[in-house]
């Protein structure tokens, strides 16, 4: 009778600790499935620059400094981003990422402020296409890392709270990094909702 | 501030829970009624009873199985009838979009508005961590108005008017699409279409009590009985099924408007969330209320949709009682932008040709 109850409560402890692991192995998919997010609409908008600066060129080339700027930093970025690769890479990778698209995200404020000045090139149907899918891409960006970083965030509450912790010490689930970018100001404050 | 957004997301969760669990206890409440009164008057012995020793006689031989069978049927009425409803309406959101008349946006469209349309669309998707839902069109309204549809995420479908594609601005459009995504992220379409379906069961009850009334006048009218006085008990089943029928159809309604009301402060607020721009939302609300047209919608479906609208379709004034669907304007645009004062703000007066100008993607012609 003993041994009975024994081997229940035995089989009860390893059953929630398998259910504890599953959720685990879950949430860490989630965090790495919307890191991968960020990555392809990282990638998408390195892909558009060039496209842009070529259009950009054609009605104003003597604007070197600026287009220069735009391509240095795209490519730095883009560099960046193919070594951070997937979600496991370091915090100062992330950092540097992070930094390199808010370098970019200042040159290419720049070279639409520009564009301003050049009623031609802004009723360029091309023109007012590619303004229009990066800035989506943009948002596609900055909610994606969003979302990355509220699944990050339960992803690490699992592996730190009790008694998911003992289960992620066990098999080595370690925390992830949530990313910070240096956004333009729009995107960066905080939502203002109150309710009363 | 984040945390004010919680605070009052678990708020509104925690009511939308109560008036669920009210509106379930008010259909065995329903059930129960008719029960009784049917153990009572279809019971041969109880009406015997009642003709020597009144009431209290005919209590006496109260008949539970009678009873508790009647109940059943009522609530096997409410239920099937509702299952019905649910498997024949709402579960796909494009077909829903195409019965209020909304026409698809192709994927490789070159109209600048609906591409940033589009665009907006996945934008919202990718914040929620949900798959992109189809995008609808309804083209010919001119006010600015949104719809969600669809039982789950996956049969999902968000539409805009095409008053809404023209006169609002790319922030102000994405806070439209996200409230809708909002919709579809916290399950109040499914909500909503569970809610109709139970709202239709009832109906079904009342029907049944009608023609339980009409069955008991002819009877009384062809045949001269012994028993009248059963007869008149009779009556007074069909009437207390109609009666009980309507009261449950009017707090039906009343509650169906009541979570809505809740569940647009959610949205609004989970939208905004997604976004990380509360006050494009609140500007589009805002235009919504400067255009006076209240987003009001033409077509004839626009009453059976209403709860799915992002602005009360059907009322022509801000109007606010227990039967509507939607907040008042001005607390959502306030709840949103603590600071806006309906007489000073810009926005709140603009005409459409202004709203139409700023909202134009393309650059301002060369002069």
């Amino acid at each position: 009778m003993e041994i009975l109850i024994l081997i229940v409560v035995l089989l009860a402890i390893a059953g929630y600790g398998t259910m504890l692991y599953n959720r685990l192995v879950r949430r860490r998919n989630a965090s790495e499935n919307a890191f991968h997010q960020i990555d392809v609409q990282l990638k998408y908008r390195h892909d558009l620059i060039p496209n842009l600066v070529e259009t950009v060129k054609g009605y104003a080339s003597h604007e070197r400094e600026t287009l220069n700027e735009v391509i240095e930093a795209r490519n730095k970025a883009e560099e960046i981003r193919s070594q951070a690769g997937s979600a496991g890479a370091s915090a100062a990778t992330m950092g540097e990422l992070g930094r390199a698209e808010g370098e970019l995200g200042g040159a290419l404020g720049r070279l639409f402020a520009l564009s301003e000045a050049y009623p031609d090139l802004k009723a360029n149907e091309n023109f007012r296409d590619l303004q229009e899918t990066l800035t989506s891409t943009e948002r596609k960006v900055s909610s994606a890392r969003r979302a990355y970083n509220n699944a990050v965030m339960e992803y690490n509450n699992t592996v730190q709270t009790v008694p998911s912790n003992m289960i992620a010490n066990m098999f080595n689930f370690t925390l992830a990094t949530p990313l910070e970018f240096e956004d333009r100001e729009e995107i960066q404050q905080a939502p203002q909702v109150s309710f009363s | 501030m984040e945390r004010t957004h919680y605070l009052r997301r678990e708020q509104a969760q925690r009511r939308t829970a109560i008036f669920v669990a009210l509106f379930v206890l008010s259909t065995v409440l329903i059930a129960g009624i008719v029960g009784a009164v049917a153990g009572l008057v279809l019971n041969q012995r109880a009406l015997e009873a009642f003709e020597v020793g009144g009431f209290q006689a005919a209590l006496a031989q109260f008949d539970p199985q009678v009873a508790a069978m009647a109940a059943g049927a009522i609530a096997l009425v409410i239920a099937v009838t509702a299952i019905f409803r649910l498997i024949s309406f709402g579960g796909d959101g494009a077909k829903v979009a195409q019965s209020l008349g909304a026409i698809e946006v192709p994927a490789d469209t070159r109209n600048p508005l609906k591409q940033r349309y589009l665009n907006v669309v996945e934008e919202s998707a990718i914040a929620a961590n949900m798959p992109v839902p189809r995008a609808f069109v309804l083209k010919h309204e001119k006010g600015i108005n949104a719809f969600a549809a669809g039982a789950d995420p996956e049969h999902a479908a968000i539409g805009v008017t095409h008053g809404a594609l023209s006169s609002l601005t790319r922030s102000e459009l994405a806070g439209v699409v996200a409230h809708e995504m909002a919709h579809i992220a916290n399950r109040d379409t499914q909500l909503n279409i569970r809610i109709m379906a139970l709202v239709f069961g009832l109906v079904a009850v009342y029907v049944l009590g009608r023609m339980a009334l009409r069955g008991a006048l002819i009877s009384s009218m062809g045949r001269r009985s012994r028993d009248a006085r059963a007869q008149m008990l009779m009556l007074a089943v069909g009437v207390v099924v109609i009666a009980v029928g309507a009261l449950g159809i009017l707090g039906g309604r009343i509650m169906q408007a009541a979570i809505s009301r809740q569940r647009e402060y959610l949205a609004d607020a989970t939208g905004a969330s997604y976004t990380g721009d509360p006050q494009g939302l609140a500007n589009a609300l805002k235009k919504i209320g400067a255009l006076g047209r209240q987003g009001r919608v033409n077509n004839g479906h626009a009453e059976e949709a209403r709860h799915m609208m992002f602005v009360n379709a059907a009322a022509h004034h801000s109007m606010s009682g227990p039967f509507s669907t939607h907040p008042p304007l001005i607390e959502r645009i306030r709840a949103l932008d603590p600071q806006f004062d309906p007489d000073t703000d810009p926005v709140w007066r603009e005409d459409q040709k202004t709203m139409m100008r700023e909202a134009r993607p393309w650059g301002r012609p060369a002069p």
